[in-house]
């Protein structure tokens, strides 16, 4: 178990600087998600924790101790690839014994806990196979139960289920959860995926251009975005943004539509001045006036989708999703109102 | 119309692509082929463009075989998973060469090419390479090519499956206005449940090469025809748990493993059938109490989805998923009683899906 500090943090590849004096500290324990687009750092970053590159400038400490020089193999830490590099001539089974056989354990608890991560990852039955004759699924549980027996300090996966299907994506996370609701290692799990990010961890970290965007809890991060950039990468469907201008220090103006701030708005706006965008999710807009606010709006597609539709519709120029009741439907070109509560508008400077 | 009749597929002698496939792709319709990897989608769509031969059974299209025919009198425009762009020629040569080869004149061409990159969001790099675009706009340039000329039937090979998640869900919403503008018929392959409900006039649900069910979203989600297809569509997926009947004047109860009534039925299902119910995460009410007809569990897994919550609950051996909104007070550890909704499940008999009647 450790906890685990970064402070000013850089990672430089020549002269390509990816990750720009980033600190954080993961509790002991905890779980933390680190997602971000393709070249936000997320990944350099991991390996910076695991050992496997080196840190350009900056520390990486472990409850307190500074680890910069340790080696990898050194350092307790169990990691998991997308691509879980199994060994393709021997069992199942000898796959996950292999960490302990080359620390030297003797063969009867070698046995004993290799039937017991085993037994927790649902691979009882397959010992017996070689790598070639598994499922995806069940080719990345061994990989997961080849890093757990080791039973490392931290346990880090890189983007172990994105290529899966939704229901052995559901599975997956079941047993990702599970193994760290059973063995408390720290975890940090690196994804592109906010769906994975906020359904696994205790907090997410979104990373982009190198920097922390965000370190918080799902609901924080879902609810109160620090920025424009985290409010569009979290969220599915993903958060409409309109742009505005302020009209006087009350108002704002979206596509000639005025809007009035309630007290909360009327600082925010203070802080970004007279143009930003208002950010706003495709639950919180309704198809009709049923609000103070609404908007004019042409519609574009409906997309039936099992328990409700998503209805797309142009305000102005700008094409907005709202998730709707089953039974309401738009027509191609059809004038249409939106309404909206503004108390779920969310301000942000333009990026 | 493109019709298959029985039609297997074999690769070499043991891998078997397809089994007794036998389904019509209407005039103009948007049709999904949704399944798991490996499931045999896109050997349908190689068979369609002439690039593979049936190993048995027929391919017609408006009624007359074209298994004989050759790729380029098919009729179809394919744009293929691994792109298959042109190196040497920018992205407009690229859009351009499908048209130029049909002798259509320069300016219609330009225009064209203009339209379909400001659709698909590549207009600015239409002078580069391809080997100077992303991924992304490499997949859009490739499907972009497939559908600028006019064709009887497009071949989709998860064409935006590649793209970053707000990029695929705005293209989801343009590829289904053109096709609809074009008045084409589309065949399009996906391993996302939700692109498959959200594009498909009609969904075929492929698993190891056969098809499982045919129908429109709405049909697929609720009323699936097996377990596999209950398991596959919708997210997140359907919960199974192991139940028994037991007959009482006409009237079936179906009872959990340690004996609570969970649900009923009007028609007795078949004797010595394995009998298993399907419930949907939304179609399970949760109190603090026990009331009748509900049955206890705990939660031992929440995961936030944004706008709602999952929790996954153990009752017995089973383990059942829950939607909850974002703002449930509901935590791990909790004990909970269950009630199904009367219109959430479905009933399965030996994997395949029985009536319930009016109850």
């Amino acid at each position: 178990m450790a906890r685990i500090t970064a402070r000013k943090l850089i990672k430089r590849y020549g002269a390509v600087q990816a990750v720009h004096g980033i600190d954080f500290d993961i509790a002991d324990g905890e779980f933390v998600a680190i997602l971000g687009p393709s070249g936000c750092g997320k990944s350099s970053t991991m390996r910076m924790i695991a050992g496997l590159e080196t840190i350009s400038d900056g520390d990486i400490l472990f409850d307190g101790k500074p680890v910069n020089d340790i080696r990898a193999r050194d350092r307790n830490v169990a990691m998991s690839f997308e691509n879980y590099a199994l060994y393709a001539p021997i069992t199942v089974y000898e796959n996950i014994a292999f960490p302990l056989r080359s620390s030297g354990m003797d063969e009867s608890e070698i046995d004993k806990q290799v039937r017991s991560v085993a037994d927790k990852m649902e691979l009882t039955a397959i010992l017996g196979l070689k790598p070639g004759a598994l499922s995806s699924g069940q080719a990345q549980r061994v990989g997961l139960a080849r890093a757990l027996v080791r039973k490392p300090a931290v346990f880090l996966l890189d983007e172990p289920i994105s290529h899966l299907d939704t229901r052995q994506r559901y599975r997956m996370r079941r047993f990702i959860k599970s193994i760290h609701q059973e063995f408390r290692h720290t975890m940090i799990y690196v994804t592109h995926d906010q769906e994975e990010a906020l359904a696994l961890a205790d907090r997410v970290m979104v990373m982009s251009d190198g920097e922390i965007q965000q370190l918080a809890t799902p609901d924080e991060v879902y609810s109160r975005p620090a920025n424009a950039f985290v409010a569009g990468f979290v969220g599915e469907p993903p958060i409409n943004f309109l742009d505005f201008q302020s009209d006087g220090d009350r108002a704002i103006i979206i596509e000639g539509n005025r809007i009035m701030l309630s007290d909360h708005h009327v600082s925010r706006l203070a802080e970004i001045g007279t143009k930003g965008v208002a950010a706003v999710r495709p639950h919180f807009l309704s198809l009709g006036e049923n609000s103070t606010v609404k908007f004019l709006g042409i519609g574009f597609i409906t997309e039936e989708l099992q328990d409700h539709n998503e209805i797309f519709v142009d305000i102005g120029k700008t094409r907005v999703s709202l998730i709707t009741p089953p039974n309401q439907r738009v027509k191609r070109g059809e004038a249409v109102s939106i309404s909206i509560n503004p108390e779920h508008l969310l301000l942000f400077p333009t990026q | 119309m493109y019709s298959f009749v029985n039609v297997h597929k074999r690769y070499g002698l043991r891998t078997v692509a397809l089994r007794k496939l036998n389904l019509d792709i209407r005039q103009r319709e948007f049709f999904v082929l949704y399944g798991p990897a490996g499931a045999g989608k896109s050997t349908i769509l190689n068979l369609i463009a002439g690039t593979t031969k049936p190993t048995s059974g027929d391919l017609l299209r408006n009624g007359h075989s074209i298994v004989h025919l050759p790729p380029e009198r098919r009729g179809a425009a394919m744009a293929f998973e691994n792109y298959a762009l042109y190196s040497h020629l920018s992205v407009a040569e690229n859009l351009a060469f499908p048209l130029r080869a049909q002798g259509i004149v320069k300016a219609e061409v330009e225009e064209r090419v203009r339209k379909i990159a400001s659709v698909l969001g590549i207009g600015h790099v239409l002078e580069r390479r391809p080997g100077f675009l992303s991924g992304g706009q490499r997949q859009r340039v490739a499907l972009g090519r497939a559908i600028i000329r006019p064709a009887d039937i497009y071949l989709l090979d998860e064409p935006i499956g590649h793209l970053d998640a707000k990029l695929r869900h705005k293209m989801r919403a343009e590829l289904k206005a053109l096709a609809e503008d074009m008045h084409a018929t589309v065949l399009f392959t996906t391993t996302s449940n939700k692109e498959a409900l959200a594009l498909g006039d009609r969904v075929g649900v492929l698993n190891s090469g056969r098809l499982e069910q045919v129908g429109t979203p709405h049909e697929l989600y609720h009323k699936p025809a097996n377990t596999f297809v209950g398991s596959f569509i919708g997210d997140p997926p359907m919960s199974f748990i192991s139940v028994s009947v037991e007959v009482d004047q006409g009237n079936c109860k179906l009872r959990t493993a340690d004996g609570r009534i969970i649900g009923r039925m009007d028609t007795p299902p078949p004797t010595n059938a394995t009998l298993k119910l399907g419930i949907r995460p939304n179609a399970i009410t949760l109190s603090d109490t026990e009331m009748p007809e509900t049955i206890p569990g705990r939660i031992d897994v929440i995961e936030h989805l944004g706008h709602s919550k999952i929790a996954v609950i153990s009752a017995g051996k089973d383990n059942i998923s829950v939607s909850l909104p974002a703002a449930s007070p509901a935590r791990i550890g909790d004990k909970v009683w269950m009630a199904v909704n009367s219109s959430g499940y479905h009933v399965f008999a030996n994997e395949t899906a029985i009536q319930r009647g009016i109850n």
